[in-house]
């Protein structure tokens, strides 16, 4: 985040700005080759492209949990329960009400927020073990209503079908590539917002928190308005990453907001280290794409199921043994 | 008022087996104020390593459950070996994140071996008053109280809840009376100091996470009695658990006893007078509650914050 115009910034940048003409290409070269009977085995443009799409979603919750797990360092095992609250808030404002996407996405935010305020109040004086209990319980509540209040969703399961695709001047956004860049454009907004928050008063007064609350207060730093603070952001970029999901995802259902979907992005969080947002960003990335090549049928045989959980089990354990403060280079 | 009775028994004998698993999160919490969050997963590894012994390897039933307890205990010694120990002196987070490892590691671990299937424990190799039915044509009642109003109490019920209290009993003798039991309580309030009076606090904390272990194995073999055998089955017991552990006072071996009997009651009176649907919501509403407004719980000493 050195606001320089290195070679290399401005090759990732690049990359970044055409990454979808780049799988385009992908698909030219696999469609030119098969003509000739030559097989690659290489999975479509098309299909790299969603789980682009997907991964940018978990680096936009990276960066979230991020907030309150790295900066004010609370461990928060329910951070799932806002991207919940935003796909379901979206998705019932679209897909059940016929509200617009570019009003719902602003009020799924919204919801998200005066949530994260909601849980963040009788939670303010907890740190620690507590703190995580209780963020654990509040996620799996939100699942349970969700599940079971028919009324509110329309079917059993919390099962939404037919989210219809924001438009906007008579265009469809539905392609993969304009999700990408649906995307693209959000989770720069959330990193550039998170970026000059953290290197604000406000970031300061988080980091003060997070090493020593009592000293933090005795300096003058209100507590509770920054943890509230912390709190409100991170639900709200939980919400925004929820609310795409869902119009990405056309149909969302409960067991894709479950606790260990909370644990996955906590996983991203930790494996790029607790603290940054490029880290988190990182763990994002690795994590969300191996999640996706290591789903059931691809490299693990089926009978093995969700074999991935047991590798980030494994990258959880090994890396809190050996490298506590992530892979990025500075020692926690 | 039968059903109500039905169900009061139904609670009771569920908060026994919450009260067990319970145990192995306080004593392991007052130990090294850690939340063991594997210690619902060692609980289903118990139900699934009797199972295996009784329908793979033929072993009798009576041998099974001792066995399952020592594979168990075993169990959680390794994984205190393993992991935890060389994070004693870590951030506590740090600690709590591989608790959540192991507990991912040994769920799909559980679903990688045995398929997510749910199973049952086969009923012809159970002792035969463990299976009780009711004879529909002769109305007969097999292995079974008759209660008033036309409900029965299977003997199995009043085995696990007797089995539970004497379990529980003895924990609390060898809490109080014996020497490795002095250790453990000398280590909870202070293991530094402890450590300094020659205590090995390293093996107190392993027997600690063996006694646990054990306890959950006996825990999961009696719920595979009546219910499923499944690989979530340690999150969602173990989470009950945990409120009840959270109910009773974190550390406070009694409080998790009289917690786990709280939590089973108001989950099965909750699940059958409210909605099914919220039968766990109900121990997290509790869990969360008590947190918040009492994190000391109902019978801890109101101690400052302990996290």
């Amino acid at each position: 985040m050195k606001d320089k115009l290195t070679p290399k910034n401005i090759i990732f940048g690049l990359v970044v700005c055409f990454l979808p003409l780049l799988m385009f290409g992908i698909d030219g070269i696999v469609a030119f080759l098969s003509q000739y009977g030559i097989y690659l085995g290489w999975p479509g443009g098309e299909y790299m492209l969603r789980i682009i799409v997907r991964a940018s979603v978990y680096m936009m919750l990276a960066v979230g949990l991020n907030i309150v797990c790295g900066f004010t360092g609370l461990l928060d095992l329910g951070y799932v329960c806002f991207y919940l609250i935003g796909g379901y808030t979206a998705g019932i404002l679209m897909a059940r009400l016929g509200v617009s996407y570019w009003v719902a996405l602003p009020l799924a935010v919204l919801h998200g927020t005066v949530w994260g305020l909601l849980r963040g109040a009788p939670t303010l004086r907890l740190t620690g073990d507590y703190f995580a209990i209780v963020t654990f319980g509040f996620a799996e509540l939100f699942f349970r209503i969700i599940r079971n209040e028919q009324w509110l969703v329309g079917a059993p399961n919390g099962q939404l079908r037919g989210i219809p695709s924001p438009t906007l001047f008579g265009i469809t956004f539905n392609q993969n590539w304009h999700n990408y860049y649906h995307i693209l454009i959000l989770l720069t907004l959330v990193v550039f917002i998170t970026y000059r928050l953290q290197h604000s008063r406000v970031g300061r007064a988080w980091v003060a928190i997070r090493e020593d609350e009592q000293a933090a207060e005795s300096m003058g730093i209100n507590v509770s308005r920054y943890k509230s603070l912390a709190f409100a952001v991170s639900a709200a970029i939980g919400a925004l990453g929820g609310a795409f999901i869902a119009q990405f995802q056309v149909s969302i259902s409960v067991p894709f907001f479950d606790f260990w979907e909370s644990i996955l992005i906590l996983c991203m969080v930790v494996l790029g280290g607790m603290g940054s947002i490029r880290g988190a960003m990182i763990g994002a990335a690795i994590l969300g794409c191996l999640g996706e090549v290591l789903r059931p049928g691809f490299i693990i045989p089926y009978q093995f199921g969700n074999a991935r959980y047991l590798i980030f089990g494994i990258i959880l354990i090994l890396l809190m043994r050996f490298r506590p403060g992530g892979l990025s280079l500075k020692k926690a | 008022m039968a059903q109500l009775l039905e169900q009061f028994i139904n609670g009771l004998v569920l908060g026994g087996i919450y009260a067990l698993i319970a145990v192995g999160y306080t004593m392991v919490y007052g130990i090294i104020q850690l939340i063991n969050f594997a210690h619902g997963e060692i609980f289903m590894f118990g139900a699934y390593l009797a199972l295996m012994l009784i329908a793979v390897f033929n072993i009798p039933f009576w041998i099974a459950v001792p066995a399952s307890m020592l594979l168990c205990a075993m169990l959680g010694m390794l994984i205190d070996l393993v992991a935890y120990r060389p994070l004693r002196d870590a951030p506590r987070l740090s600690a709590l994140i591989t608790a959540i490892g192991i507990s991912l590691v040994l769920q799909n671990l559980a679903r990688m071996i045995w398929s997510a299937r749910p199973r049952q424990f086969p009923t012809e190799t159970l002792p035969a008053f463990l299976v009780s039915e009711v004879n529909i044509q002769t109305g007969e009642i097999l292995n079974a109280i008759p209660l008033p109003g036309g409900g029965i109490l299977p003997y199995r019920d009043v085995c696990i809840l007797l089995l539970a209290v004497v379990l529980m009993i003895a924990l609390n003798r060898l809490i109080h009376l014996t020497k490795i039991g002095k250790a453990m309580r000398a280590c909870a309030q202070n293991r530094v100091a402890s450590n300094l009076m020659g205590i090995k606090t390293n093996q107190v904390i392993a027997v600690t996470f063996a006694i646990g272990s054990a306890l959950g194995a006996v825990a999961g073999i009696m719920v595979g009695l009546s219910e499923n055998i499944t690989p979530t089955m340690g999150y969602y017991k173990g989470v009950a658990a945990f409120a009840a552990a959270v109910l009773g006072g974190i550390g406070n071996i009694t409080g998790a006893m009289l917690g786990g009997i709280i939590i089973g009651l108001a989950e099965v009176l909750g699940a059958g007078y409210i909605s099914s649907g919220y039968r766990l919501a109900i121990a997290y509403i509790i869990m969360i509650a008590v947190i918040v407004i009492r994190p000391s719980g109902l019978f801890g000493k109101s101690t400052a914050n302990r996290a």
